[in-house]
């Protein structure tokens, strides 16, 4: 029968953000070094509340299996001598590891032959393995944020109380002799501090069901998921009471569950007077400052929370209605704000962005929405979609201005989306305050677009201009330091481009922006390429194709990021079929004949050969295909119409010689190549494709 | 719970808990951390505990009176145990229960919440604590101060005085709260609330204050310079500098890029404060001994009065 280990460590409480990297780190090193001792059958369990660590491993022997290792000693030089006999540096390190002389075998060594034993490790007594192992998994753990404490000796994520360590088969029996951070291991722990302060004293006891039980019968759950189901099972329950719906928040629960022993929710009433306020503002001072869950019904907030508590129950109701009165403060303290902010038009604000620096190389906020709103008319004139001019300006002018209102001076998180809701109260048109509300989004890949080409043409212009003024003063993201977002913002302006009918060049506009911010041609090119960047990016994650089809569809040409993404989409789709495959290579010859050659005078009259002019007829004829198929957005038949010019590619490079001495037929071939170089070119550079 | 009974049940309790029962600092501090009885006692090895009240005058988050939940000065009760007993928790909240509040009817929750102030150079790694939701305290284990390590680690208490009472007497806005002698805060704080903030935002001289910025600057270093420095009066004008700062602060009168240059003027005092402190404590042959020596803790808690609240 085989044995388990159980260990857990009692701690003050730790930080919820730290937990999951935690657990996961605890398994991988268990994993790791159990199998490192010749124990990799067993199999390793992790579990922790705010205040445990616990690891449980189960099918473990009680005796570690014997194991051989090979230990290299001296030269053979040095451990024999010209007749083979052993010298005493051979019989020393034959009896240093415990073997005759004449086991010793000759190995290779870096430096030459050496000798070797094959030392043999007695197996241990599983526990003291663990309690070796232990000690070493856990000091090497990694935290966000580690501290000291006491007479700041030890260094941990928080100051360490207790340590449950037992082995057993069937009960667990064996005290495991660890010893950390001045704590030596006992066979029992603690209950929950308030609930059930008292010892637990596991000696005994049978296995990990048992201590499971043992806690939970001291008020806490040891296994997070444990504390998930019941926490989702007691809101769901508390919100039905009501006749409501949770609103959705997975990112909250996945942090309640680390925050507490005990599973515990209770449900708190907030007074109808607040559901006036807007409600992003009731959810977020709910959420961000309270951690509660809030409740919908019919869609709209309701009058309820659902907050977390680390208790079993609150006989007195005094958790509850504290809960409830600290809700009302900050709401009263919300709505303080609004009204406050709301004494003025978000117009008003504008002045006082005169003082408000967006970084000390960009300037003010007031500069930027200038800088704004001029990208912005540019970029509306390209667009390729109808852009409202005097909704675009008005945006432009209030989409700072919530940066000044007590709101967002109190929560930062909702800017631009306290800025749309003042606005809309201000009566300003829909197409304004959607902008202003919306200038944020999307934050990734993920999650909603800009509603209306004035909230793209707003959101892609406000983040240009910032790439733009840091680029132009050598702000420039490398490597894993990218303090400002970039990254995210790029990829931002590629996607609004990509997925809203806003279908501008992004090198134009990115040349547009860098100018205004009076930036050089080196920053131009240097932003280009940053963007294109995210637009591969935004290609192999978001358009699912291969990295090697974006590059080649963007080394032909990139900017209209619609366009780029059809390109891609299309050669993605057809790259497949058969005739792609030596399409590569005759292209590559293309390319590498003109880029030596040179391109000349274009004269079809020169041309005499069979292959050369079923060539131009060949290009002739694709020219017009690849035009057509542009013109109704099938690049894919584009693409097979280049395909088709595979043959007579194959031919002209066998049955012509394109460096001949006749210097204007020279020419005339090279200007050939280049035609059909140029030609392919308004799709993809397909040379990039590696022949499959 | 009045606020004046709140702050004699703390400080008797932690009068019993051996905590000197110092008095606030006369001299305008953002925190009760800028205290020199915890700034300095925090530094080099001798143990010391130590409990008072300090008005925390914060310019900027005044509201004329008119927020009923934001004061330009509130009262902040800290405490300071050096080194941080094991069981620091439990203490923390048996002082809860001596408030008259059970740990067994109420829901008390200690979450990461980390502590830093570029202004002194010190960071500390803690929580705050929650009743029932409501923030009431913070919670810190000092790591450094004045740009020094710690070791021993001092554990820093601090109750947020405004917040507990209106939380006791359930009272939706702090100017209703009562304070003792038949009187509620807002009676007796009220207008100075009201002129303090017309004060920062709307009157202080902001050449004055930069100039006397300057001037307690010079004057710093003036202490700093002797052979054996003059520690407190250095760390009095590091002080009258943050407060100058964040009276400049709160009138608008700091530009962006300026701000981290002024604070670092003041941290860059406060860390030779406590350098020359550390020094001088040393030269007197640490009077209160050594936690990692042979030294003693001022007042170990009397026999008979370990505070209840659970064993962990």
């Amino acid at each position: 029968m085989s044995a388990e280990y159980l260990l857990e460590l009692l701690c003050e409480e730790i930080p919820a953000n730290a937990l999951p990297g935690a657990r996961a780190e605890l398994r991988a090193s268990f994993d790791a070094e159990l199998a490192g001792a010749a124990l990799a059958g067993a199999s390793v369990s992790v579990y922790s509340t705010v205040r445990r660590l616990a690891v449980h491993v189960a099918g473990l022997p009680a005796l570690q299996p014997d194991r051989e290792e090979e230990v290299t000693g001296p030269s053979v030089k040095a451990a024999f001598t010209a007749d083979g006999s052993p010298t005493p540096a051979a019989t020393g390190f034959a009896k240093g590891q415990g073997v005759g002389v004449d086991a010793l075998r000759v190995v290779k060594g870096a430096k030459g032959d050496v000798i070797a034993a094959t030392k043999l490790l007695p197996g241990r007594p599983v526990p003291e393995v663990l309690a070796e192992i232990t000690a070493r998994v856990v000091r090497s753990l990694h935290f966000p944020k580690t501290m000291r404490w006491g007479k700041g000796e030890h260094v941990f994520v928080r100051p360490l109380h207790n340590i449950l360590a037992l082995f057993g088969s069937g009960k667990l029996t064996t005290l495991v002799p660890v010893e950390l951070f001045g704590v030596v291991a006992s066979t029992g722990t603690f209950g929950h501090r308030v609930m059930a302060p008292a010892r637990v004293e596991l000696e005994g006891a049978a296995g990990f069901p048992a201590y499971a039980e043992r806690l939970r019968a001291a008020g806490v759950e040891i296994d997070p998921e444990a504390r998930r189901t019941a926490l989702e099972a007691a809101a769901h329950r508390l919100a039905t009471e009501v006749g409501c719906e949770i609103r959705p928040d997975p990112e909250l629960l996945a942090e309640l569950v680390e925050l507490v022993e005990h599973p515990g929710v209770l449900r708190g009433e907030i007074a109808e007077r607040f559901l006036q306020l807007p409600e992003e503002v009731l959810v977020t001072t709910l959420r961000h400052h309270q951690k509660c869950l809030v409740l919908t019904r019919a869609g709209k907030v309701a009058p309820y929370f659902l907050a977390v508590c680390d208790r079993a129950s609150d006989p007195q109701g005094l958790i509850r209605r504290g809960n409830e009165w600290v809700a009302g403060a900050r709401l009263t303290d919300a709505a303080f704000f609004f009204e406050h902010d709301r004494k003025e038009p978000l117009a008003a604000r504008r002045p006082a962005l005169e003082n408000v620096l967006v970084h000390q190389k960009l300037g003010t906020f007031a500069r930027k929405s200038e800088l704004i709103a001029g990208l912005a008319a540019e970029l509306a004139a390209t667009a390729g979609t109808a852009v409202d001019g005097d909704a675009l300006r008005r945006a432009c002018e209030l989409a700072k201005a919530d940066l000044v209102t007590a709101m967002v001076g109190e929560f930062a998180e909702l800017q631009g989306v306290v800025g749309g809701i003042y606005a809309r109260l201000d009566g300003e048109p829909e197409a304004v305050w959607q902008a202003v509300y919306d200038q944020y989004t999307p934050a990734g890949l993920d999650g909603a677009l800009p509603r209306g080409p004035v909230a793209a043409v707003v959101g892609v212009a406000d983040r240009l201009d910032t790439l733009a003024g840091l680029f132009a003063a050598g702000e420039v993201p490398s490597g894993s330091k990218d303090p400002f977002a970039l990254r995210r913002a790029a990829l931002a302006v590629v996607r609004i481009c990509a997925e809203t009918p806003l279908a501008c060049d992004l090198q134009a506009a990115a040349a547009a922006a860098v100018t205004r911010r009076g930036g050089d041609e080196a920053a131009t090119t240097a932003l280009r390429e940053f963007v294109r960047e995210r637009v591969r990016h935004y290609l192999t994650a978001a358009a699912s194709v291969k990295p090697e089809v974006a590059d080649a569809v963007l080394a032909a040409r990139w900017g209209v990021v619609p366009d780029d993404a059809a390109r891609a989409r299309a050669l993605e789709a057809v790259r497949g079929e058969e005739v792609f495959a030596s399409l590569a290579v005759a292209f590559k010859r293309v390319r590498n004949m003109v880029a030596k050659g040179g391109s000349g005078r274009f004269a079809a009259e020169l041309l005499r050969e069979k292959a050369e002019r079923e060539l131009l007829a060949a290009v002739q004829k694709a020219e017009k295909e690849v035009q057509r198929s542009a013109g109704r957005g099938d690049h894919a038949a584009g693409l097979r119409a280049l395909a088709g010019l595979a043959a007579p590619l194959d031919a002209f490079f066998t049955d012509v010689l394109v460096i001949c001495d006749d210097e204007g037929l020279r020419a005339a071939r090279l200007a050939l190549l280049a035609r059909v170089e140029a030609l392919f070119l308004r799709l993809a550079d397909v040379s990039r494709l590696s022949a499959q | 719970m009045n606020l004046q009974e709140l702050i004699l049940s703390l400080s008797r309790f932690w009068s019993e808990q051996g905590c000197v029962i110092q008095q606030p600092y006369d001299i305008e501090v953002g925190a009760g951390t800028m205290h020199p009885e915890t700034f300095l006692r925090v530094l080099g090895p001798e143990p010391y505990r130590v409990a008072y009240v300090q008005p925390s005058r914060r310019p900027a988050d005044a509201r004329f009176g008119e927020n009923p939940f934001r004061f330009g000065k509130h009262l902040q009760m800290q405490v300071i145990l050096k080194p941080s007993p094991g069981d620091v928790q439990q203490l923390y909240l048996a002082s809860l229960a001596a408030l008259g509040i059970d740990p067994e009817l109420h829901d008390v929750r200690f979450e990461e919440d980390n502590w830093e102030s570029p202004t002194l150079g010190a960071w500390g790694v803690g929580w705050q604590v929650l009743l029932d939701g409501m923030e009431i305290t913070q919670f810190t284990y000092f790591q450094q101060a004045g740009g020094i390590e710690l070791k021993p680690i001092a554990a820093e208490i601090t109750y947020g005085l405004e917040r507990i009472a209106m939380f006791l007497q359930r009272k939706d806005d702090g100017f209703k709260m009562v304070w003792g002698g038949g009187l509620e805060y807002g009676q007796i704080r009220h207008q100075d609330e009201v002129e303090l903030s017309r004060y920062a935002f709307d009157l202080a001289d902001v050449e004055m204050l930069r100039r006397h910025f300057e001037d307690w600057e010079r004057e710093a270093g003036r202490c700093l310079e002797p052979e054996e420095p003059l520690v407190v009066p250095a760390l009095e004008a590091a002080l009258k500098m943050s407060h100058l700062f964040n009276l400049m602060d709160a009138r608008g009168a700091v530009a962006v890029t300026e701000r981290v240059a002024l604070i670092g003027r003041v941290r860059k005092i406060a860390v030779r404060c406590a350098r020359a402190y550390v020094e001088q404590r040393e030269r007197l042959g640490f009077p209160l001994g050594r936690v990692n020596g042979n030294g003693k803790t001022n007042g170990a808690p009397a026999a008979g009065k370990a505070p209840k609240g659970g064993s962990r």
